[in-house]
């Protein structure tokens, strides 16, 4: 064989199982989001043209604009309090003369390693159940009246932001711990030569230190973030259990106008639409990295 | 440094039991699943929210391994993982081999077009891959799922296996070729051996993958016993939650336990056989 194709013929069975499962599904979505495929137009959907984008973009109340708007809020909210209160851990991790710390981290890299829908499922039914579930029992110590957390638009949002942060912080706080641990210690000796108090020497040394090093975690998680659709589908969303929130991401709202509603056109026409989104994103992210992220 | 020791000392006090609360607290959901399935059933609601359980009993966990099909998933979902592993590594290490050792034309473009294939989420390739599965006849088969959960995870696998192998020194390979090596034997003897923590990594990754999903289970297959035991989970607590929490606690702490025990053995390896950054979906 020359030089030539062997690459190409070692890299031939990958990239055949990625155009069968990555790209086909991508060609055949884009087909579906310009025809009117549901379930009266199983067999012959026939080509609406852009109708569906049109719906989705310029009808408000379709409910695609509401979800995006609610993802972006999910997405920086959580992110957020990811970052800052993983520095926080990270910094008291760091603390000097910390013994115990690897038994800390161990055990709070737990609600990483668990399974992400075991520890949903944890969460719905052991903490917000409104029968059972621990925090009712805790209301009912004070004599106050159960809730049904997972009922209301902004309480079901809030619980879902806590299960996410939760399974989320480990990952964070390792990636900053490893860069703190990175940082020269001579830096905070002659800061608090000079001076410095604790205040300072994270604004002015760990900060701006460890910035460059978690920035492409912080990316990456951004982005798993922006995709997420287990906790809101399984808190919230699941077929034949669904709470009454309405708390719809862009990715479970397109998995619910596709296998619950089955409007497959238009679930078709907002998953290329989240695709155009993240790859905006992406090329964004990369030239963020390349340009001033790493400074 | 010159800093007061009495200060210093209770600064770490506060530090440790700040830590030991936060452990405390996040653990919360994980203990008293715990103490749930080790409680037996009609006590749960009586005695609330205890660590330890009150009325001690193993009921759940024998009720859970002989009278649901909890060892059948299992197997189920060992077969699948097992296969899925194997093909991803067979499939990806040539690949991530050919993209770091060979300059050739389309590399560069192939490299970037995967990337941007990679933003597409996989939940939303759901309908497309079923009617694809359909049209093959392999709708309810594990070579279907092999294939999507084999698929779903090549990317990550290329690019991270890719990246470790582009740290390995090429003169090794060099002096191989000229002793007559051909590439197979070069992987075989000197990638494989040299790119062991980052082959071990992304191996784990897709176990787990393959251990985590329920969504494409259970809508890829449609008779019970073929479920994985992340399917078979999500079926109980959808279909009998409020009767069968001690029971739900119990199956799905022992079907975490693999994966918890996997992860910590592999935690260390994890920093070096990551090269794009850790992923976890």
């Amino acid at each position: 064989m020359n030089k030539k194709s062997r690459p190409w013929f070692y890299s031939f069975p990958a990239l055949a199982v990625i155009s069968l499962i990555i790209l086909f599904p991508i060609l055949y979505t884009g087909y579906l989001s310009f025809t009117n495929m549901n379930i009266y137009h199983w067999f012959n959907p026939g080509i609406i043209g852009f109708e569906n984008y049109r719906k989705a973009l310029f009808v408000f109340d379709s409910g695609f604009l509401p979800a995006l708007l609610r993802t972006i809020l999910w997405t920086v909210l959580n992110m957020a309090i990811q970052v800052a209160v993983s520095f926080l851990i990270s910094v008291l991790l760091n603390s000097e003369g910390l013994v115990l710390k690897n038994f800390y981290k161990t055990l709070l890299m737990f609600p990483w390693a668990m399974p992400a829908y075991v520890s949903i499922l944890l969460w719905r039914l052991g903490i917000f159940n409104s029968q059972f579930g621990l925090l009712n029992h805790w209301l009912s110590l004070l004599k106050i009246e159960p809730v049904n957390w997972l009922n209301g638009n902004l309480s079901a949002f809030l619980c879902c932001m806590v299960v996410n942060l939760w399974m989320a912080f480990p990952f964070m706080i390792l990636t900053m711990d490893g860069a703190i641990q990175s940082i020269d210690k001579s830096y905070y000796e002659s800061a608090v030569l000079e001076g410095a108090g604790t205040f300072t020497k994270m604004t002015k040394i760990t900060y701006p230190m460890i910035r460059p090093i978690i920035m492409p975690a912080v990316i990456l998680t951004t982005f798993v973030t922006f995709k997420q659709f287990d906790t809101v589908y399984l808190m919230t969303q699941q077929v034949g259990s669904k709470t009454g929130a309405d708390i719809h991401t862009v990715i479970t709202y397109a998995y619910e106008k596709a296998f619950i509603t089955s409007n497959y056109g238009y679930s078709a026409a907002i998953s290329i639409l989240i695709f155009i989104i993240i790859i905006a994103l992406t090329v964004i992210s990369k030239k963020y990295i390349r340009e001033g992220g790493a400074q | 440094m010159i800093q007061n020791p009495r200060k210093r000392r209770i600064r770490l006090a506060f530090t440790n039991l700040f830590f030991i609360f936060l452990c405390i607290a996040g653990l919360i959901p994980i203990l008293y699943a715990l103490s749930v399935s080790f409680n037996s059933s009609n006590s749960v609601f009586a005695t609330g929210f205890s660590l330890i359980p009150s009325d001690f009993t193993l009921d759940h966990y024998k009720n859970v391994i002989f009278s649901q099909p909890f060892l059948l998933w299992l197997k189920n979902t060992m077969l699948l993982a097992f296969f899925t592993v194997i093909i991803s590594l067979a499939v990806a290490v040539p690949a991530a081999y050919a993209f770091s050792r060979f300059r050739f034309r389309g590399r560069k473009t192939t490299i970037y077009l995967l990337l941007l294939l990679n933003a597409f989420p996989s939940i939303l390739s759901m309908l497309a891959l079923y009617r694809l599965l359909h049209s093959m006849g392999l709708i309810n088969t594990y070579t279907g799922l092999i294939i999507v959960y084999t698929g779903g995870m090549t990317i990550f696998s290329l690019w991270n296996m890719k990246g470790y192998f582009d740290t390995i020194s090429i003169d090794i390979e060099h002096a191989a070729q000229i002793d007559g090596a051909n590439d197979f034997q070069i992987i075989c003897r000197i990638v494989l051996p040299l790119a062991k923590p980052t082959i071990i990594v992304t191996a784990v990754l897709v176990l787990i993958n393959v251990w985590n999903d329920y969504i494409f289970a259970i809508n890829f297959l449609s008779a019970a016993g073929k479920y994985t035991l992340a399917a078979g989970l999500y079926t109980l607590q959808a279909t009998e939650q409020t009767r069968n929490w001690p029971l739900f606690s119990a199956a799905s702490l022992l079907a975490s336990l693999p994966i918890l025990i996997i992860f910590f053995i592999i935690q260390k390896q994890m920093k070096s056989g990551l090269t794009s950054g850790g992923v976890k979906e």
